[in-house]
């Protein structure tokens, strides 16, 4: 079975690097190859790394909130590099000050994530989504790739 | 291969010392003035001295550091007031990451605009005359608390303070501290702060050296920190410091902390001995929890006082507390004063307790001593030209492996978890060089476990949060 292979990493002038270890080994754990960006990333980072290992689906992280200053033109970075069907996923503690969660989720989806996942510590919940998305993903893949 | 020795010294100090002390905010400081305002610092201000006449229970250390002189002034009082037998300067992070331009800046905001805009004192912005003005009339240590990778300006300028603990080392303060800073650089940089240490050191009035052994804080098993402490007593050690603590931060697990207290002091010394380093006076330093604190005040003061206990029991030389404030921010002067207090009336409740052994911490002490030996020997079976080679080496293999550092070289292979009693086991040892015997104790040790969960990282995070529960 073909192994998915998702980008990870921390955001911003962020160094708190424990929830990205836990994803790593959590990742893993499920099954997935992990390339780990770690601490202190630019959106480039990501979507130079996702091309760079031709991934299904990218995990950005913010702890201290500055995710929404660096992640406004997320989506598009992808589509520029030809990867607009990648799955973006994005988590942990992501915005600065207390915001009800539909409208942290909207203005994410704004920016072109796939799922939101703020405040939410626990990490079964999207690994359950991500493997989801991908089998539904990659059964799209399967069918567009008969139809040629 | 490469042991530790007095010819790994570093060479031409004074060529060095000139080009770090040309820097404009070295603001002339001289060696020879230095050497002097040194010699008529009272004795008092000197760990030697104020170590020597600790009476029953530990010594104790809070932390603080505020932006301008006026608070750090009031700060510095307040824990004097309080009873605090050692007075902490904690320094801003751009100070530690040798921005100075940027610290000198937002120090001037925050004069002006009344509001802090660093989260500790710029010991290069200040300067080492006005700083010298902050401790006038005090006959107390200070302690240069950081975390800094490249230290050899701000150390320069705290010994012209008339700071003389200097807490750090070139790995305690580049894996913990830093995702990029070159492990071997920060090698070299403490070197110099070593060397800078013993020479202003006298026989009476010796600088001294601290290491910071609670590393990452987070599941960081014990052969690893006490391997890191006894590696960076021995790189002082080689630059003639004689004045040298060796600390641990609390484990979690009762058991785990008091064999950890016993190994790293009895190998220290043994190492340090063996290496013909037997004129340095080593010391022991707890520091209370240093992982996630609960956010409830009842519960933090609980946790606060059981790390009294403990600190009590292990008889440590001194030990650094938190505040009830811990989880929420920066702590105010008073609760700062109130945490001293509180650690202090429990230790003096509890004094005496350090006779308690017990077959289970017996194993257990056996168990981490033979774990440090073998990594050790593994290290000092290294090729390098010096002992520090040896040491940038054994991280680039994974032989130490810091659990949860960020830093981008930490290997990150070894995985560790809790047992049954809370005691921090390695899962898999990674690149870590145990022997299969140790290796296979961990794993069964571990096996005492009945509530394991059933994914590794779920275990992880239950055992992170171990003292955050609702």
């Amino acid at each position: 079975m073909e192994q998915f292979r998702i980008v990870i990493g921390v955001i911003g002038d962020d160094i708190h690097v424990v929830g990205n270890r836990i994803m790593q080994l959590a990742l893993e754990e499920s099954g997935f190859r992990v390339f780990n960006l770690r601490t202190r990333n630019r959106p480039e980072h990501f979507s130079q790394a996702a091309l760079e290992v031709n991934a299904h689906a990218v995990f950005v992280s913010s702890l201290n909130g500055e995710g929404e200053y660096w992640c406004s033109d997320f989506r598009r970075r992808f589509t520029a590099l030809g990867l607009a069907d990648i799955l973006l996923y994005v988590g942990g503690n992501i915005i600065v000050g207390n915001r009800p969660q539909d409208e942290v989720t909207r203005i994410f989806t704004q920016y072109g994530f796939d799922r939101v996942y703020h405040q939410k510590p626990d990490i079964s919940l999207a690994i359950a989504d991500l493997q989801e998305d991908l089998r539904r993903g990659s059964a799209q893949r399967h069918q567009s790739a008969a139809g040629h | 291969m490469a042991r530790p020795s007095v010819t790994s010294r570093l060479q031409g100090i004074e060529r060095l010392r000139r080009q770090v002390l040309a820097h404009p905010r070295a603001q002339g400081i001289s060696p020879d003035e230095v050497r002097d305002f040194l010699s008529r610092l009272p004795p008092r201000r000197f760990p030697r001295t104020a170590y020597a006449e600790r009476g029953p229970i530990p010594y104790t250390q809070p932390r603080g550091g505020f932006p301008t002189f006026e608070a750090q002034r009031n700060l510095t009082q307040a824990l004097s007031q309080s009873g605090a037998d050692f007075i902490p300067l904690t320094i801003d992070s751009y100070t530690r990451h040798n921005q100075y331009e940027t610290a000198t800046q937002l120090l001037r905001r925050s004069e002006e605009e009344g509001r802090d805009y660093l989260n500790g004192y710029p010991l290069v912005s200040h300067g080492h005359e006005l700083t010298r003005e902050l401790y006038s009339g005090l006959d107390k240590p200070v302690s240069l608390r950081h975390g800094t990778p490249d230290a050899r300006l701000l150390a320069e300028v705290a010994i012209a303070s008339g700071i003389v603990e200097i807490e750090g080392g070139g790995i305690c303060y580049c894996l913990p501290y830093s995702e990029g800073f070159p492990i071997d650089r920060a090698l070299l940089y403490w070197q110099y702060v070593d060397r800078v240490c013993a020479e202003h050191s006298t026989a009476a009035a010796p600088i001294h050296r601290e290491s910071f052994g609670p590393l990452s804080a987070t599941l960081v098993p014990p052969a690893i920190a006490i391997a890191i402490e006894i590696i960076e007593a021995l790189l002082a050690a080689e630059q003639g410091v004689v004045s040298f603590a060796v600390s641990f931060g609390q484990t979690g697990s009762f058991v785990q902390d008091i064999a950890t207290a016993q190994v790293l002091r009895r190998l220290s010394r043994r190492y340090l001995d063996e290496c013909g380093f037997d004129n340095v006076r080593l010391y022991l330093v707890y520091h209370q929890w240093m992982g996630a604190f609960p956010q409830q005040r009842p519960k933090a003061a609980a946790l606060i006082s059981g790390a009294a206990i403990i600190a009590g029991l292990v008889d440590a030389d001194k030990v650094v507390v938190k505040t009830v404030d811990e989880a929420l921010g920066v702590p105010r002067p008073e609760v700062n004063a109130e945490a001293v207090d509180t650690v202090q009336y429990v230790m003096r409740i509890f004094r005496g307790a350090d006779t308690i052994t017990s077959p289970v911490v017996q194993r257990e002490a056996e168990l981490i001593g033979a774990e440090v030996d073998s990594i050790l020997a593994a290290i000092f079976e290294l090729s390098g030209g010096a002992f520090w080679e040896s040491v940038f080496r054994a991280f680039q293999l994974g032989y130490l492996d810091v659990p949860f550092a960020p830093h981008a070289d930490n290997a990150n292979k070894l995985i560790s978890m809790r047992d049954g009693n809370g005691s921090i086991r390695i899962l898999n040892p990674g690149n870590v060089p145990l022997s299969d015997r140790s290796a296979a104790m961990e794993r069964s040790l571990l096996e005492s476990r009945v509530d394991r969960a059933d994914k590794t990282y779920r275990q992880l995070l239950a055992d992170i949060n171990l003292m955050v529960q609702p």
